[in-house]
């Protein structure tokens, strides 16, 4: 490992740092969604060895449960039914949202910082991360 | 293969793939996918859409840290990913038509090519810790794409300024394509970008492409879930072996050198890639 020519005579020009809460709340943020997902799926997969015990790797290959739980009103009738797929769904809808979540932080925190550009991008990555999930995932199946 | 055993082999090797996801910045799915498909039996989409579960868990429990350390520079990770989330709705769609197309061997032959282009890249990463000044570009002034971070092994405080934005919006653009194609965080490409075009120090780049990667991998889980090909019952230990394996990763990280990790990377990625070249042309 090499080091060349520090830049410390030019300090950076960050024109509003981003305030120590807001690395604060995205720390917080990973690690909450995080934990709490591999927690539902933990208890998802528990469940489902204990309810399939018997079965082999070719039955999980060919069945593949989501397919019943993509639409709000299936993984809340699943969910209410106790369905361990369902609660394995909502596990991974979780896990995907995490960093959608932070996104959102960031877009919060730009905005009350005042930077309009910042939260114009931020808020425009925000609008096509949901627009995948909502719109083109659907659309495409 | 007896069910439990099957999902504990899962966790086991995922754990892997967390390990050298964290250790590599690489986020896991580029080892997560071939043995998926190699070890056990899993269709391609449906390996592609676990490796995005891979990437989420394994850059979600090392981000955390980078983020609490400021060592992610969020400012020029949102920026970027203005380029790398559009990247990844296209390359996961492209995913779901050549699926429905019946196009599952190119798919794969073609993942087996970009893993290959890994290696030389991994093999060219520059070794310098903190890059020559550089001037900034107009899009980079603008947005004050510039931060200090805390070096803990010089221990003091280094500023850095984020130099030519516009080709990195296009590297990061491809970056996104290729992880949303093929399920990968396509962290060399990212920190190629980051590196070299924005002339930004080793750690932060790579602190800010487990960022964007998670992100990335967002974008391109959320379309493959929505249109199922994510399997729970085979991601679900996917996530739990992942996130372990990068837990583990980070706290190996501060002991291991570059090139130790780079000696793990290269022969695994090696011998995966053309397997899974073998198979796409029928010959495995």
């Amino acid at each position: 490992m090499t080091t060349a020519t520090v830049p410390t005579d030019v300090p950076p020009v960050v024109p509003h740092p981003l305030p120590d809460r807001a690395y604060e709340r995205m720390t917080l943020v990973l690690r909450v969604g995080l934990g709490l997902s591999l927690a539902i799926l933990g208890a998802g997969v528990v469940a489902y060895l204990l309810q399939n015990r018997g079965a082999t790797s070719s039955h999980i290959l060919s069945n593949n449960p989501i397919l019943s739980y993509l639409s709000f009103g299936g993984l809340a009738s699943g969910l209410a039914d106790g369905s361990v797929g369902a609660v394995l769904t909502l596990g991974l809808i979780v896990l995907v949202a995490t960093p959608i979540v932070r996104v959102a932080s960031g877009l919060y925190y730009f905005r009350k910082g005042g930077e309009r550009a910042m939260t114009g991008i931020a808020f425009a990555v925000l609008v096509l991360l949901l627009l995948g999930v909502l719109v083109i995932g659907p659309l495409i199946r | 293969m007896d069910l439990a055993l099957f999902v504990l082999l899962l966790v086991l090797v995922a754990v892997l793939a967390g390990l050298v996801g964290s250790l590599t910045g690489l986020g896991g799915g580029v080892v997560m996918i071939p043995l998926l498909v190699v070890l056990f039996a899993t269709s391609i989409p449906v390996a592609i859409g676990t490796g995005f579960v891979t990437i989420l868990a394994t850059s979600s429990a090392t981000g955390a840290t980078y983020v609490r350390d400021r060592l992610s520079d969020i400012r020029i990770g949102m920026f970027l990913e203005i380029a790398t989330v559009p990247g990844a709705l296209i390359g996961a769609t492209a995913t779901v038509f050549l699926t429905h197309a019946n196009l599952t061997s190119a798919l794969l032959i073609a993942l087996g090519v970009v893993l290959l282009g890994t290696i030389p890249v991994v093999l060219s990463r520059r070794n310098v810790e903190i890059p020559v000044e550089m001037p900034q570009g107009p899009v980079a002034r603008r947005l004050g794409l510039a931060g200090v971070y805390h070096d803990r092994s010089l221990n003091r405080d280094v500023p850095y300024r984020a130099a030519r934005a516009r080709p990195a919006l296009g590297v990061m653009f491809t970056a996104g394509v290729v992880s949303g194609m093929f399920g990968i965080g396509a962290g060399v490409l990212k920190v190629l970008a980051l590196e070299r075009s924005m002339n930004l120090p080793m750690k932060v780049s790579t602190a800010t492409s487990n960022f964007m990667i998670g992100v990335t991998a967002a974008a391109g889980a959320g379309v493959m879930l929505a249109a199922g090909y994510v399997n729970p019952v085979v991601a679900a230990p996917v996530a739990i072996g992942s996130a372990l394996g990068a837990f583990l990763g980070s706290r190996l990280l501060p002991r291991l050198r570059n090139r130790t990790v780079r000696m793990i990377y290269l022969p695994v990625v090696l011998v995966l890639s053309v397997e899974v070249i073998l198979r796409g042309l029928g010959i495995a």
